[in-house]
């Protein structure tokens, strides 16, 4: 694979950034972490992601407004959208506005890497999991 | 260890002192109802019954004093007539006295009058006694028996020894003697039927004075006799509706004794307790479904909010299966860290909202206002950032602690601020301030947002009961009036401000140290 998915993680739980990143890593994407989703808009604003991965529910912006400005910006980006059971019609409301797939908090570090393998996909990339993933899955 | 026991007991003692229940009033309506029926039994209906007795004793007295001093007057009377009687049969015999001296003729006549007059006197002897003293009735008695002895001798000498007479010197001797015992006896009669009058005059004046005077004693003990009863009715009366003030007020303390008495009132009194018994187990049971109510609308935060340590522990472990050969001990160690934190985060936000949902026994503690507004708004918070609104808390410095029903006190705040956040637009901000109240010994807390605002013609409604401007089947209409309840039970009040269009100002204002009242128990 010639060139490495990058993925840019959003979540206010740091525990969130810091378990994914190495998972997300080891599965062959190259991973940049935030915390602050206004810190992450400044870094989309200067790079292209090919997957973004954010939380819903933050306190200085919300997913929602991630996700247009996302898409505004690089339209071509995946977004993946991470809930909370709760918010269902929130993440209704997230595919209508252009949000490539959601996943439901809590979930397993392999549920999130088949969702990035399916945007990988939709990219015309792919990643091999069989040699990187768990024996789980 | 001992130590440690040792002070935790102290403390608890000391916590038990001072622990009250504020809406459990079964014991203190129990102690009230024993106070009130403690005291002497003293009915409106024994004042009345009193009262009658009093004025039939009075009056069966002042009919003895009457009658009493009738048979006086009779008896005076009677008497008087005696005395007329015997100073008449005194007269005559003088006169026939006199009718001897003068032209000769018999004594018989004189010596049977002053026989009768003699007769009289020793007849009524006791009332003569009576009236003169024992040793003048004696002199007087003695007098006539003289007086009759000289009759006598005259007699006599006039029968045996007409010659006698010629002895001029022997019969003006008699003559003189007579004159002055008939004289003196004249006089005593005559001072006697005078002494009689003057008696039997003011025996006619006491008769008057008592008339007047029971009349007029009975006229000012009727009057002071209505006056104590009305007021004694009045006055209860008007206890009892201040009483039904403060009970419609929402100041439901039972009724204490207030006087050293019981009578009807005290009945009532009775019955009003335990009618507040009754409206305080229902309140209790309004304020637990009312916070049942509130448990359910933040369930879907707390679900929420939980998702989040649980999905921290779920990545951590699943890495931590995946890597563990290829982690150092370090980081195998960091990650179980993380999970034993997230772990404790997790119970935390359960126990958070069960503390809240507990049906505790009320207690009064002391508590720190900030932490039991940031646990508050720790409550709701997910719930409320999901509406997409901030909430801001300012706790001024050096702020008193307040003394109160924590649980109870934490439920207004969260109905208010709840409000305040339905009331405020998407991505709006809800002040949560805690400050010195302008009263003194007071503190303010003020849930300030700047929604909609109430318009205000129902803003004097809101604290009614049942009175939602919330589509049907979203608010109870209880919420506010549950909370003023609350506050009220605490010596406080809420306050509210509002301005159409820019937003709303619910002030809580709660006493620092006053509270609990004591409720003192005569």
């Amino acid at each position: 694979m010639a060139e490495r998915l990058e993925i840019l993680l959003l979540d206010d739980e740091p525990i969130v950034g810091k378990r994914l990143k190495p998972a997300l890593e080891k599965s062959g994407c190259k991973v940049e972490v935030f915390e602050n989703p206004l810190e992450a808009m400044d870094r989309l604003e200067q790079k292209r992601f090919d997957i973004v991965v954010t939380d819903i529910r933050m306190d200085e912006m919300d997913g929602l407004q991630v996700l247009e400005r996302v898409l505004a910006k690089w339209p071509q980006t995946k977004v993946i959208m991470i809930t909370g059971y709760a918010m269902m019609a929130l993440a209704r409301e997230s595919m209508e506005k252009g949000a490539f797939d959601f996943i439901a908090k809590p979930f397993r570090p392999d549920d999130l890497r088949r969702v990035i393998a399916k945007a990988a996909k939709a990219l015309g990339s792919s990643i091999d999991f069989n040699t990187a993933g768990s024996k789980q899955s | 260890m001992t130590e440690f026991n040792k002070s935790a007991g102290d403390h608890n003692q000391d916590e038990d002192s001072r622990v009250r229940k504020v809406y459990d009033h079964m014991e203190i309506v129990e102690k009230s109802r024993q106070a009130l029926l403690s005291r002497r039994r003293f009915s409106v209906r024994h004042q009345i019954y009193i009262a009658y007795a009093l004025v039939f004793l009075f009056a069966l007295g002042v009919a003895a004093a009457l009658i009493t001093n009738i048979y006086q007057i009779k008896s005076q009377l009677q008497f008087l007539e005696f005395v007329n009687e015997f100073a008449s049969e005194i007269q005559q015999a003088r006169r026939y006295e006199k009718n001897f001296f003068l032209y000769g003729t018999n004594l018989d006549d004189a010596l049977e009058n002053i026989h009768l007059a003699k007769t009289i006197f020793v007849q009524n002897a006791d009332q003569f006694a009576a009236i003169l003293g024992q040793k003048q009735q004696q002199t007087f008695l003695a007098r006539i028996s003289a007086y009759e002895d000289l009759l006598d001798r005259l007699k006599q000498i006039q029968g045996r020894k007409p010659q006698l007479f010629k002895n001029t010197k022997l019969l003006s001797k008699i003559e003189d003697d007579l004159r002055k015992y008939g004289k003196e006896m004249i006089d005593s009669a005559q001072g006697l039927i005078k002494k009689e009058k003057d008696s039997l005059s003011r025996t006619l004046d006491r008769s008057r004075d008592i008339h007047i005077v029971s009349l007029v004693v009975l006229l000012i003990f009727l009057a002071v006799h209505a006056y104590l009863l009305v007021a004694r009715i009045y006055s209860t009366l008007k206890r009892f509706s201040g009483y039904a003030q403060r009970i419609a007020a929402g100041d439901i303390t039972p009724i204490i004794p207030k006087r050293r008495f019981r009578d009807e009132f005290t009945e009532l009194a009775i019955a009003i307790n335990e009618m507040i018994k009754e409206m305080d187990a229902r309140e209790a049971a309004l304020i637990q479904s009312h916070k049942m109510r509130a448990v359910g609308t933040l369930t879907a935060g707390v679900a929420h909010e939980l998702n989040n340590p649980l999905n921290n522990i779920m990545l951590t472990i699943h890495m931590l299966m995946e890597d563990y050969k290829e982690l150092s001990e370090q980081e195998r160690f960091e990650m179980m860290n993380d999970i034993a934190n997230e772990t404790g985060r997790a119970k935390n936000i359960i126990a958070n909202l069960l503390d809240f949902a507990r049906e505790s026994a009320t207690t009064i503690e002391t508590f720190d206002l900030r932490k039991l507004l940031e646990d508050t708004i720790s409550l709701v918070r997910k719930q409320v950032s999901l509406s997409g609104i901030r909430i801001e808390l300012q706790v001024a410095e050096n702020l008193p602690s307040i003394h109160g029903d924590r649980q109870k006190l934490q439920q207004v705040f969260l109905n208010l601020i709840l409000n305040a956040v339905d009331a405020s637009e998407k991505g709006g901000k809800v002040q949560v301030m805690a400050l010195p109240a302008d009263k003194p010994n007071h503190v303010a807390i003020k849930i300030i947002d700047y929604g909609k605002g109430i318009p205000k013609h129902i803003l004097s409604s809101i604290f009614d009961p049942f009175f939602t401007t919330k589509p049907k089947g979203k608010g109870t209409g209880l919420g506010l009036s549950v909370s003023q309840g609350i506050v009220a039970k605490h010596g406080g009040q809420i306050e509210v401000t509002s301005e159409e269009g820019s937003g709303s100002t619910f002030t809580v204002v709660l006493p620092v140290t006053t509270f609990p009242k004591e409720i003192p128990l005569i």
